[in-house]
């Protein structure tokens, strides 16, 4: 850390601790001192690489290693139009890839590798997508969301027990308060004697303590709604996951009966099958019997199992 | 003997056995019959260890199918070999009542440090080298290129363990990790990996907490352990830190610098390996393409670095897109590496929860969750790929990997804390990140869900409703045993003040008190001349400690106690530590004894036991709290209050007081020691500390024993120590604390067997 310094006029964080270094669109570092020099004109070429730079681009460098300050900055300028979300994508794999390709125009542009055609890359994504990036800008990932959503509860946990805090105290004062007037208001109107009136306060206060001691943790929970819903919540806007499955097909059932054909429900009647079975009353109907499934169902198991297996 | 124990029929090695071993059975015997879990306190030196192996061994032989393996954790390689002592013992016994050859199998696992039979390797001083150097002779890709290379070294004791080891099981019998090295010194095969091997089918496996505690081991050597396994925690009152110790993360900045040359080197080497074999590369990316599970592909001796804790389903799926490459992994690990360089940078403590890191990180340098949560694995296929033999170096980039899979896996129960400098020397910047776990049950959850039993046990865990609570689980049984005695042989006694009626206490008010100090020499002077043979005292930390020794040293009342007995001082060195006790240990054996100084926590408060004439006496100056304004602790207290209600005193007490119970628990071990427990601060009168002692010793505590003064305590002395140097006989103990079998089976002792058990 301390042998950090400025190229041009090799000041070091150790001889001045108050140093502060800049960094420019191409990673390279330079003072605020020499930044003021350079570039009074509000432009001028870097004093490393001669890339054309302009003074309000120069930001403090953050992290020790300035290409890693580079980097971020194109990084956040490539989100910006790469922002793409998981459930833009059909599946899993085409997202990493996706993710992939940005990684390496980011990686390109940070290392000086192919850069021209990396940009125009970029453009024809831009405007090929123009409607997306426009309609994603306000969006956060999933993931950005869970984490807002428990900083969130653990704001509120964390104010919560604040403010319970504060009441026991309040109340705690206010207990005491009282045995103490109390204590005084006896003394001056009672005739027991003295000693005893302290001893009987001395009793009461121990009491008190116990009792606030007990009364923790009794206060209920204000940041619900009665439905149990969170109070300021972030509703979540986005699309549930998709979920690739095979569609459900139906096949209709096949038993094997081991014997002859049993006749459909709606034939019965044709072959004469209902003519000596007790015909439905009008109660039975109600639930919605009929004579044919009762004789059905006795044919269907009279049917069963009159041949041998085959294996 | 041969004992009935509800019906089951466990055969024990000795020909007496104390009351209370036959009750702990019963409630062990129990909780195996209600497949759950189980807290048992019983006392240091009432054989605690043969009573559990005797039972689950019998338990195995009755109901083979109901309980097919035990798994005895211990916590140091001593320990473990003494067990394993044990239940050859035991074994011995079965062996010559049943006469036949029983096919048992049991063994000790430990490091490649205490296993390694490579002459050259095992020469190796510290067990990370021996680990590194290990992996560079055994790696699959190592031995892989010896086929094209006949040069390469490779470890003959694994080349021949893997071409026969694995098809014929080892021979049934007792192996501890000497045993396990003959045996391998006589195949030629690998001892280590050799018992790796034959855990998965040995009936007894005795290994230390790690390889169930911690992830990063659990994972690779416990994880195809049946479920109906027996799991066994001994000396476990101190579970719960060993538990937030495997899955906390301390960063400093030399870390961070190692951590940096770490990620040039896999730089250069990816830069090599482009231009000579670039087939490799392209071949791992094609595989995290597909997302295939690495587990899979690896072989056991490379899976050296595994993952912490993820939950099963992300790891099956595939690598995100932006760390599949391997240039891009590297700028993802530089990013990330400059933004804790960026954290470390700060003047001020920072405490933040994960959600907040993570949000933090992402605006800062674009690191999104998902891919910090694949660091861990995706590093692991990229040292595999790149093929680097010394993964021993690569530790602190390992190290910075699993934190940022942990940071990204777990919302709650953890804490970041940053810390500009310590705050001891608060002016000189040595500033820490401290990923700190607050909750011990996160570690070891695992282990309550796969396994049908989990035995907690030691001589310290009161008080014992505590221990469920913060470990999240529910037990089935919970019980204390008392230890019957002949005759009294502890003397615990609370010193609350000194002969000028000062208060003794160790509190910070009075800390720097020189009444208190000199009142405090006076005990010790006091009891040095009395006592015979060793004492040992305990002080609450080492700033405590040396504070006193000057101060008593300027009060001339150090040359006074040295008329009586030599003086040792146990320092945070651990070589001289150990050259300390050795030399007490002489003293004691010779002329007028000696004094051990000593610090709660430390060293000598855990391992190290003093029998008979070595400890003698113990006494606990103050009352060993922990460093309360420590930011990690204060933040553990919060979350206990929060997640499950336990108050700060109420915890911290708890913690005070275990460590009490150790230190002084080091005197007695065993029927026929005794020894003085001195208490000098008057704050162990009070009733929430007393109760919270064990219920052994604090049965023996009566109201004439508390806020004594010190000639008081004198006196109480002379007459406990008169009494026990009377000669002691076995016959004096046989039917009271010591019984036959006949005595035993009587009906009168089996109801007072009944009530030893003290049901929490």
């Amino acid at each position: 850390m301390d042998d950090q310094g400025c190229p041009r006029c090799k000041t070091t964080k150790y001889r001045n601790p108050s140093l502060k270094l800049m960094v420019n669109v191409c990673g390279h570092t330079l003072c605020e001192n020499c930044v003021e020099m350079l570039f009074v004109r509000g432009a001028g070429n870097c004093v490393q690489c001669n890339t054309p730079l302009r003074k309000n681009n120069f930001r403090v460098q953050l992290f020790e290693d300035p290409t890693v300050d580079k980097e971020v900055e194109i990084r956040k300028k490539v989100m910006k139009i790469y922002n793409k979300r998981e459930c833009d994508f059909q599946s899993l794999r085409e997202y990493n890839d996706y993710l992939e390709q940005v990684e390496d125009i980011v990686y390109n542009l940070t290392n000086n590798v192919d850069v021209e055609n990396t940009k125009l890359r970029m453009e024809q994504y831009q405007r090929e997508n123009k409607d997306v990036i426009q309609r994603n800008k306000a969006k956060l990932t999933r993931e950005q969301e869970e984490l807002e959503e428990l900083l969130l509860l653990e704001q509120q946990s964390n104010e919560q027990r604040r403010l319970e805090v504060l009441q026991e105290e309040q109340r705690q004062l206010q207990a005491k308060r009282k045995s103490k007037q109390a204590l005084l208001d006896e003394l001056e109107q009672s005739k027991l004697p003295a000693t005893l009136l302290l001893a009987q306060h001395k009793v009461r206060a121990a009491q008190l303590e116990t009792e606030i001691e007990q009364q923790k943790q009794n206060v209920k929970p204000t940041s619900l709604f009665s439905t149990g819903i969170q109070m300021n919540h972030t509703v979540s806007l986005q699309p549930l996951p998709r979920i690739e499955e095979a569609l459900y097909l139906y096949k209709p059932l096949h038993v094997e009966t081991y014997g002859p054909p049993v006749p459909e429900l709606e034939q019965l009647g044709r072959y004469g099958y209902l003519n000596h079975v007790r015909g439905s009353l009008p109660q039975d109907t109600a639930g919605g019997y009929t004579s044919a499934l009762a004789c059905y169902r006795a044919i269907q198991d009279a049917f069963s199992g009159l041949f041998p297996p085959k294996f | 003997m041969k004992l009935n124990i509800e019906g089951l029929l466990v055969y024990f090695p000795y020909d007496y056995i104390y009351p209370e071993q036959y009750s702990y059975m019963l409630e062990l015997k129990r909780t195996l019959d209600a497949k759950g879990h189980g807290v048992l306190e019983m006392p240091s030196g009432t054989g605690k260890t043969i009573s559990l192996l005797s039972l689950i061994v019998a338990y195995q032989r009755a109901f083979p199918l109901d309980v097919t393996k035990l798994i005895y954790c211990s916590r140091t390689v001593p320990e473990i070999e003494k067990v394993v002592e044990e239940l050859r013992k035991l074994m011995e016994f079965y062996a010559k009542e049943t006469g036949e050859v029983n096919n048992f199998l049991a063994l000790a696992l430990s490091s490649r440090k205490n296993l390694c039979i490579h002459p050259e390797v095992s020469a190796l001083r510290f067990g990370k080298e021996v680990d590194g150097k290990c992996h560079s002779l055994t790696a699959s890709y190592i031995r892989a290129q010896r086929h094209s290379n006949p040069d390469q070294p490779v470890c003959r004791f694994y080349e021949e363990f893997d071409s026969v080891g694995r098809q014929v099981p080892l021979p049934a019998g007792i192996y501890n990790l000497d045993d396990l090295k003959d045996f391998g010194r006589r195949k030629g095969w690998c001892p280590y990996y050799l018992a790796r091997y034959s855990i998965l089918h040995a009936n007894i496996v005795v290994y230390s907490y790690h390889y169930l505690l911690d992830p990063k081991i659990a994972d690779l050597v416990s994880k195809e352990l049946a479920k109906k396994s027996v799991v066994v925690f001994d000396e476990a009152h101190n579970i719960d830190n060993v538990c937030i110790d495997s899955m906390s993360v301390n960063i400093t900045r030399r870390t961070l610098d190692r951590c940096q040359n770490n990620v040039d080197t896999l730089q250069h080497t990816i830069q090599r390996i482009k231009d000579t074999d670039a087939a490799k590369l392209r071949e791992e990316y094609r595989r995290l393409v597909e997302g295939l599970k690495e587990a899979n592909v690896a072989r056991e001796t490379d899976v050296y670095l595994a993952n912490p804790v993820l939950p099963d389903e992300i790891l099956q799926e595939a690598v995100p897109g932006s760390i599949r490459t391997a240039e891009h992994f590297l700028g993802f690990l530089r990013r990330f590496l400059e933004y804790l360089k960026s954290r470390l940078r700060v003047q001020h403590v920072v405490q933040e929860s994960a959600p907040q890191f993570l949000k933090d990180i992402f605006e800062k340098v674009c690191i999104d969750r998902k891919p910090l949560r694949f660091c861990a694995e995706r590093l692991q296929s990229l040292l595999r790929t790149l093929e680097i033999a010394d993964i021993a170096d690569f530790s602190a980039v390992t190290l910075i990997s699993n934190f940022a899979t942990l940071v990204s896996t777990y919302s709650l129960g953890f804490t970041i804390i940053i810390e500009p400098f310590d705050d001891r020397t608060p002016t000189i910047a040595n500033p820490v990140l401290h990923f700190s776990c607050m909750d011990p049950s996160i570690a070891i959850k695992p282990v309550f869900q796969r396994f049908q039993s989990v035995v907690i046990t030691s001589g310290t865990l009161s008080p014992l409703d505590i221990y469920p609570k913060i470990l999240d689980f529910r037990p089935v049984t919970m019980a204390s045993f008392t230890m019957t005695l002949a005759r009294t042989c502890l003397c615990p006694l609370i010193v609350g003040r000194g002969n000028d009626q000062v208060a003794l206490s160790s509190k910070f008010e009075t800390r720097e008190d020189f009444a208190v100090i000199r009142n405090y020499g006076n005990l010790l002077l006091e009891m040095s001349a009395i006592v015979p043979d060793g004492i040992v005292a305990f002080f609450t930390s080492y700033v405590y400690m040396e504070n006193i020794v000057a101060s008593w040293y300027e009060q001339g009342i150090l040359e006074n106690i040295q008329r009586n007995k030599l003086i040792f001082i146990e320092t945070p060195d651990a070589a001289e530590t150990s050259m300390a006790l050795e030399k007490y240990q002489e003293a004691c054996e010779n002329g007028r004894g000696a004094i051990l100084l000593s610090v709660a926590r430390g060293k000598v408060s855990e391992g190290i036991d003093f029998v008979h004439h070595f400890g003698r006496a113990v006494i606990m100056f103050g009352v060993p709290y922990v460093y309360t304004q420590s930011r990690i602790l204060k933040a553990r207290l919060e979350y206990l209050r929060d997640q499950f209600q336990i108050r700060e005193n109420d915890f911290l007490t708890f913690d005070a007081m275990r460590h009490a119970a150790q230190c002084v628990g080091r005197a007695i071990r065993g029927k026929t020691d005794y020894g003085l427990m001195i208490f000098a601060d008057k704050r162990y009168a009070r009733a929430d500390k007393r109760g919270k002692l064990p219920r052994w010793i604090q049965e023996h505590i009566n109201d004439g024993s508390l806020n004594l003064t010190v000639d008081e305590t004198v006196q109480l002395s002379k007459h406990f120590l008169r009494q026990m140097a009377q000669p002691f006989r076995q016959e004096d103990q046989l039917g009271l604390s010591l019984l036959t079998l006949e005595q035993l089976q009587s009906e009168e002792m089996l109801k007072r067997i009944t009530q030893i058990a003290h049901q929490a």
